[in-house]
Formats: C-alpha cells, structure tokens, sequence
C-alpha cells in the first residue's frame, strides 16, 4: 500500500504541531510535504527580538536540518494558490501541483492596518511577521518617538521591547479604553495609570484620519486633538485570517473555516488549524475563531493525531491572554467579557492589584487578574483560574466565598477537587513528548 | 517515576520546605522564590505544602512556543533558561498555578523535583512531604474539603469587593 500523504499549509505554530505529532504517531512512515511562505518561526517571539533579548537566529522553531530529520519535505518560500478539493489537488503559486490524501490549512492571518490616507507608505509598519519584524528593528533608536496606533494585545507585547530600545511612546486608541477586548474599564484605568508613570503617552477615543510626510518624520491627524509627530509609526490595528486562497474551493467559512471536533472541515480529508479555523470554545461550546497561540498549539496536535489515523476528539479552545507592561501583568481566561454571565470584580489600588470573575451557575467560566509581576507570582492563582475555567466544575459554597473574597483562589481550588479532575486530563489521550523528543 | 507524595495532615507549617526548595533552587533563603507553597487552612490551625504535579499533559510544555520546557531524566517538566525567552504562555497554560514568572531573570520557573533529591522533602521533619515511587495524585483535596466549613466562615481582610 502507498504511505499517505499529508500536506501541510502554513508552517507557524498549528502546521509544525501537526507535523511533529504525525511524526510521534508514525515515525516517518508518511510522506509529509509543509507548503509555508515563511520559514517556520514563533510570532509569539518575536518581540524579544524586537527588544534585543533574543538574537533572530532563536525565532526559528525548525531549522532546514530539523524538517529534514522529521523527513518533511518543504517548499519553502511558496504560497498555496488554489484547492481543488474534489480532486485533493493543491496548487502553489509557481504552478506546482500537489496531491494530496488529506490536507492541513494552516495559513494564519495577516496584519490589517487602519484603513486611512498615508497607512500604507514607507515608515508607517505592521508587526505581524518575521519580515515586518526585521523592518521596525532597523528603525527605532533611543530617543525616537515611536507612535503605536492600536492599544489591543499586540500593540501591548510590543510595549516592553520599545521601551528597552528607549524609544519615547505614544499610544493611540479608537475606542475609550486601552486593551478594549481584553480587559475592562476598571481594569483598564489602572493599566493606565501604571503605563503613565511609566512615561508613556496614551490618547483613547483618537480617531485616526490621515498619515503625512513631515520632512523626514510622519504626521498623524485626529478627527478631534491635535496632531502627533511620529518617527516610527507601529500599527496594531487587527488581524485576519489567511483565506482569500480559499475561494471557490467549497469549504464552509464563516469568521474561519469551520471545523468539527476532529479539526475536520466540511470535506472529509481537508482540517484546519489555528488562525484560520473556526473551532469550538470549551467554555462556551460554541464556534470561535481565537487567533491564539495555544489554540493554534492545540488545533494542530488535534488535527496532526487525526490525520495519523487517530479518532481524537477535541472538547474545545480555553481562550486565554497574557501581558506584561513594565512589570504589571494582566491575564485573561475564558468568557472574561460575557455580559450575560455573573460577574464581580475588586481592587486593591494600594498594590496594583484588579481581579474579575464571571460566573454560570456555580462554573467559573472566565476571570481575569491584573496585578505586579512581583507579587502576582509570588501565589498560584493566576493558573489556578485557568484550571478552574478548564475544569468547569461546580463550586458550590467557594463561589459564594469568592463574592467575598475574590482574592481568596487557592482554598477554593484545592478544597473543591479541582486538581483530581484535571490529573486526568491529556489533549492526546497520553503523556506529551516534548517537541526535542520527536523522531 | 518518582513523585513528591505529600500528607497534609502530617504538616506542621514550619516552612521549612519553602526556605529549602528557594535556597536549592536560587541559592538564597527567599520564600517567594520557592516553587513548592504551603498554604494555611482553617484559620492557621493546619497547613499543607502544595507544588507541581508533574502532569501527564504537560500543559506548560506543550504551550512553550519555542521548546524551552522538556522532561528531565527524572521525569520533572523543567524550564531550559537559556531557550526560554519570558513570554510567561506556560504560566496560563498551566492550570495547577504551578509554573512562575521570575521579573528579575525574566524566565519561567518551576519545580524540577531538584535533579531527583528534592531538597523540600529533605527539609520536611515529619515526612509531610516525601520522595516516592508512585502515581502523581491530587494530595491535598480531601483535606482541604474537610477543613472548607470553617474557611468558608472566615473572613479575609485586605480585599474591597464593588
């Protein structure tokens, strides 16, 4: 019999996941061929490199001589341009053809900038890829006044990276608060209160309407306030998913090809994975489209087990954020915004410090916590309410003690059994191989 | 493999493993560096130790985005501080709490059971915490369900709730 043949498209975080599990299911067996037009790196890195803690050459997440070892055959540089899913045939943009037995799309998304006069000429960058990366490096010097267009968790992982460069910096926000998706208001005050003694500039509820030359530096005009003068300007104004290829193909796209709970989509032998798919929330058991570096971690391993011949079910993607700013850290979990669920919050402005939960019943079904990373870490409640949201469980009297003190997570964890139902809890169905140990 | 099997009701909370697990694992006596946390219950009449479990899942190593979490020989989740790069994804992956951010080195860290002679069990003088062969398992929840009415009826101070 013919070994199979997968394809993988895209080689970021979900692509590289599914191969390697492939890979820890079959030992080489397969014929796998990764279509990507990047080499395969880590976006989620790509800050520290930004900042200079990193060298670029440790953004990298397989090397030519590692896709070789795990016997990937690459067409590296090239772009998916068409599918023809009756005849599982996938063509490049150089016109290779490649057949396939199932197919792996995993092509991510793409920075979508502002839609406004001057968004799109020389100085005005995106950072998004590896090469939008290296761009924006070569242009911040100490001093530099950096204007950041987009307050969202993007533009926040790059705050640390330009404040180390000691670039001065401006934030600009269309809506009224920082971090408008992820965070809310009262949590939002404090982050900019903290950003300010920081020496950053934040201007919320700024509509931007134009991007100008001004001999050598950019001018930035508002629907209301005055204008800003920009050495470099960063736009972190959305992403979209990569399906513009997709077109005519018969797959079913809503916000992202939809999938079921193997990765599958609408045709039988072609999955999705990451960015692009529209799978399920855990918390919510409805379709989403999280574009997250764990979900994209997690659609692959599911997706690459079931194309290895597994039958693995997914229960769903745990949204979930991080961020740190000069030392203040914020997370996220779960339905952290839903406005039908329960919710209360706290302060203790005294130490920086905003928590949230939000409630069905007696689930935990979201939370977030805000807090300095010096003493955020010195408990174990930021996980913990990761694993309360996972676990989903009932937590009967806790949450009424949890009305009254939000703070109080760890006896409610530990006394309500929340750790005996997650020991048994594997995505795989086994223990994970870390990703050195494949092959 | 081996496991660090705890026994609450044995533990005192002298804390003498945190000043153990920080001094082995930064070579200074600072609690808030220790990766095993003993908790109080009931109004600081009992106590109990509680620290990573070593998962099946290995929730903070898969969500590492560049491998910089793998298993040691002895079978503990460690961090790789010269690949991690700070992005603290494995402190939300994990859903035990167990994995930590340190500000200073700007690196995860974790329990990594010590290289196999975990210095908390060492530092333990009532065998609360031991070194044993034996399956990773949830130590700590019947104790604490047990002590949940009289925490239930404690009051916390410190916290403002709108």
């Amino acid at each position: 019999m013919m070994a199979k043949r997968h394809v993988i498209v895209g080689g970021g975080t979900a692509g590289l996941n599914a191969i390697r599990t492939i890979r820890e299911y079959d030992r080489g067996e397969s014929k796998i061929v990764l279509v990507s037009a990047e080499r395969p790196y880590s976006r989620m890195v790509l800050p520290y490199y930004l900042g200079r803690s990193i060298a670029e050459a440790h953004v990298f997440t397989a090397t030519p001589a590692r896709l070789a070892q795990l016997q990937v055959q690459s067409h590296l540089g090239r772009r998916a341009a068409g599918l023809d899913t009756a005849a599982s045939k996938l063509t490049l943009d150089d016109g290779t053809v490649l057949e396939y037995d199932d197919l792996l799309i995993a092509t991510g998304s793409s920075a979508v900038k502002a839609p406004v006069p001057g968004a799109e000429s020389p100085g005005v960058h995106s950072f998004w890829t590896l090469e939008q990366a290296r761009g924006v490096v070569g242009e911040i010097r100490a001093g530099s006044h950096v204007v950041l267009v987009g307050a969202g968790f993007i533009a926040f992982t790059l705050l640390n990276a330009l404040l180390a460069l000691k670039a001065t910096l401006t934030i600009v926000e269309i809506a009224p608060q920082i971090l408008p998706r992820m965070i809310d208001q009262p949590g939002a005050q404090l982050v900019e209160a903290w950003l300010r003694r920081h020496g950053v500039a934040i201007r919320t509820g700024a509509t931007l309407t134009a991007i100008e030359d001004a001999q050598g530096q950019k001018r930035l005009r508002f629907r209301q306030g005055e204008d800003l003068l920009a050495d470099v300007v960063l736009m972190a104004t959305g992403i979209r998913p990569n399906l513009e290829w997709l077109q005519g193909s018969g797959l079913r796209v809503n916000r992202g090809i939809r999938v079921d709970d193997h990765l599958r989509s609408n045709v039988g032998n072609v999955y999705a994975a990451g960015d692009v798919a529209e799978g399920l929330d855990l918390v919510t058991g409805e379709p989403a489209v999280h574009a997250i570096e764990p979900t994209a971690m997690e659609h692959g391993r599911v997706a690459g087990a079931n194309m290895a011949g597994r039958d693995l079910v997914y229960r769903g993607s745990l949204l979930m954020n991080i961020v740190g700013v000069c030392h203040l850290d914020i997370a996220s979990f779960g339905a952290w915004d839903d406005p039908t669920a329960e919710t209360w919050a706290a302060t203790r402005p005294d130490r920086w410090a905003y928590r949230k939960l939000l409630w069905k019943g007696e689930r935990l079904i979201g939370a977030m916590i805000l807090g300095r990373a010096n003493d955020i870490w010195t408990t174990n409640d930021v996980g913990m309410l990761k694993g309360l949201v996972q676990a989903g469980n009932g937590l009967g009297p806790w949450k009424a003690h949890l009305r009254r003190h939000p703070f109080d997570i760890k006896p409610a964890f530990i006394a309500s059994g929340t750790t005996a139902r997650l020991l048994p809890e594997t995505i795989l169905g086994r223990p994970s191989v870390p990703v050195g140990q494949v092959v | 493999m081996k496991v660090l099997r705890i026994t609450p009701d044995r533990c005192t909370g002298c804390m003498r493993c945190e000043l153990a697990c920080s001094y082995a694992q930064t070579g200074t006596f600072q609690p808030a560096r220790s990766v095993i946390r003993v908790s109080p219950f009931e109004a600081h009449t009992s106590y109990a130790p509680y620290t990573c479990p070593q998962c099946a899942e290995g929730w903070c190593l898969t969500a590492c985005p560049v491998g910089a979490i793998t298993i040691s020989p002895v079978g503990a989740k460690i961090v790789l501080d010269d690949q991690c790069v700070g992005c603290k994804l494995c402190t939300i992956a994990c859903p035990y709490g167990t994995i930590f951010y340190n500000p200073e080195t700007q690196k995860a860290f974790k329990c990594d059971l010590c290289g196999g002679e975990p210095a908390c069990a060492r530092a333990c003088p009532t065998a609360a915490i031991e070194y044993v062969e034996a399956e990773t398992a949830d130590w700590l929840g019947a104790f604490a369900a047990t002590r949940a009415p009289r925490h239930l009826a404690l009051q916390v101070a410190g916290a403002e709730v709108r």
